[in-house]
């Protein structure tokens, strides 16, 4: 009983920590545009995470090796270091975001300017990175993303077209570039990266064996999957708020905009809090995973759990990770649009993680009975031509819409 | 898996690019390159530093990356570790000995980095 409800936790944790600042942006913005339309991407991105997730968190467990470890293994060094410096450059870009969209809410909520919330940010999370163990980090920031659940309840509340949100679910493609940029943007908003690498990673921190597969599958399918209706709510109440009033979201705030519509000064100061909450664990999560990756790839030594002393170049380099998002996200840049840019690169750089990844999980010399299945199987190398495909056009869409702007 | 001394494996596949590990579990580097002798040719030692990492790259990059680690010098920025002080390969390549006695793992060398009084340790 004792292992389910820890595993339930960890459930619960992965629920509140699903959304970061690149779904809260692309999934409002698509909303606001396509109202329904674009829910089906969000389901095909939420399920390619949990693939790729249960991949890296059971190649993790078995053979005890977090994604870059592998990346080196089957790519060799120089491929390998492309992959390493394509992850690096998209880790910088979504720290930076995180960090600027700490400030603009922290902005929202006090009264102080955002340039010196970017610097307050930055030091509240070393305080709290300091003060808290690896797990409880985890759970500080996957407990208190759960209050997004308020954008669920806004959803119910505003009463939609059921049958028009239904019918969102069902895959269609237009042939309009800004269409397609979003249905690159809300699935890549998804399937960022850096929460697998962060999570395979956190797999080898809390020192998983193969009794914790179990959990893996069930972190996978329930975690990420709750997740995604989360996702689909932002969705859901930008369609019928923003949609019918023409109403552009290009800041952050307006995202929190449909909860107090429904439920006054408490739905919004819920909605900023969640956002607090998620945006905030997606800052430490996407400074480790570029720490991790960078340490594994050149063999040092890594980890929360080794503490600075023992990995010192690993500590140093997430607060160089941080150091140089504080650096962008006070550059003046929009941070909603280096959220973009984000976003969209790192689909880019995803099959060169993911490739590696799906040739180690389905080697039986490395995972022996573990390897993957033929359901693994089927939906590994399924979600690798999708991303193959989405990874090609992302870049030209991005500039063809000009970002999305038409 | 694990693997016993007589027994074959493919070297690119399971060897080249493997985390080491010392006797204490410290990652003190990677095999970067390795050094084959004898005929037939058997390993007799792996190599590792950031030195090597020229050998590792298309032949028009070795000169870029020479210039960011340094030249290939013996005993700094590349190491050879003989097949003697390999212990087992299982996830990694672990050593019998510590790294420090090996000379490896020296950037992880905490005073180095100014990190001891991190408040975090």
């Amino acid at each position: 009983m004792k292992t389910i409800g820890k595993i339930a936790l960890g459930i619960i944790a992965a629920i509140g920590g699903f959304l970061d600042i690149g779904d809260l942006v692309f999934n409002t913005q698509a909303g606001a545009t396509f109202r329904f339309d674009l829910l089906w991407a969000v389901v095909l991105g939420t399920i390619g995470i949990a693939v790729y997730a249960e991949m890296c968190g059971r190649v993790a467990a078995v053979s005890g090796r977090p994604v870059f470890d592998v990346i080196r293994m089957r790519l060799g060094f120089s491929t390998g270091l492309v992959a390493l410096v394509a992850s690096t450059f998209v880790n910088l870009l979504t720290v930076g975001a995180e960090l600027g969209g700490l400030a603009l809410i922290l902005e929202l909520l006090f009264d102080t300017t955002y340039s010196m919330f970017v610097i307050l940010a930055f030091f509240l999370l070393i305080v709290i990175v300091a003060g808290l163990p690896f797990g409880g980090l985890e759970r500080l920031f996957g407990y208190g993303g759960l209050l997004l659940f308020v954008f669920v309840a806004t959803a119910i509340h505003q009463e939609p077209d059921w049958t028009a949100v239904g019918n969102g679910f069902i895959p269609s493609i237009k042939w309009d570039p800004t269409y397609l940029y979003f249905v690159v943007g809300v699935f890549s908003a998804a399937l960022m990266p850096y929460e697998v690498h962060f999570y395979s990673s956190g797999a080898i921190e809390e020192r998983w064996t193969k009794r914790n597969l179990k959990e893996n599958r069930l972190n996978a399918m329930f975690g990420y999957g709750i997740g995604g209706i989360l996702a689909c709510a932002l969705i859901v109440v930008s369609g019928q708020l923003f949609h019918p009033l023409g109403v552009d979201p290009t800041d952050l705030g307006t995202v929190a905009l449909p909860a107090q519509d429904a439920f006054g000064e408490t739905g919004l100061l819920l909605a900023l809090g969640g956002m607090l909450f998620a945006i905030g664990g997606a800052t430490i999560d996407s400074s480790f995973a570029g720490a991790y990756n960078v340490a594994q790839f050149l063999g040092w030594e890594w980890g929360r759990y080794r503490g600075p002393r023992k990995a010192p170049r690993f500590t140093i380099a997430w607060l160089l990770f941080l150091a140089l998002g504080v650096v962008l996200a006070e550059s003046g840049i929009n941070p909603v649009d280096i959220t973009e840019y984000s976003v969209v690169f790192s689909v880019v750089a995803l099959p060169f993680t993911y490739l590696p990844l799906i040739l180690i999980a389905r080697d039986r010399t490395f995972m022996g009975e573990h390897a993957n299945g033929r359901l693994a199987s089927v939906l590994g190398w399924g979600y690798f031509a999708v991303i193959i495909v989405l990874a090609i056009a992302a870049i030209p869409l991005l500039l063809a819409t000009n970002g999305g702007g038409g | 898996m694990s693997l016993r001394s007589g027994e074959e494996i493919r070297l690119g596949y399971r060897l080249l690019d493997e985390q080491i590990i010392d006797v204490d579990g410290k990652r003190c580097g990677r095999v970067d390159d390795l050094e084959l002798r004898h005929d037939p040719p058997r390993v007799t030692a792996i190599l590792v530093g950031v030195g090597l990492y020229p050998r590792r790259v298309p032949r028009r990059l070795r000169g870029l990356v020479r210039r960011l680690v340094g030249p290939e010098t013996w005993g700094e920025n590349a190491l050879r570790i003989p097949w003697e002080e390999v212990d087992r390969i299982d996830a990694a390549v672990r050593l019998k000995g510590k790294a420090e006695e090996l000379g490896l793992g020296n950037g992880d060398d905490p005073d180095r980095w100014m990190v001891r009084r991190l408040p975090w340790n």
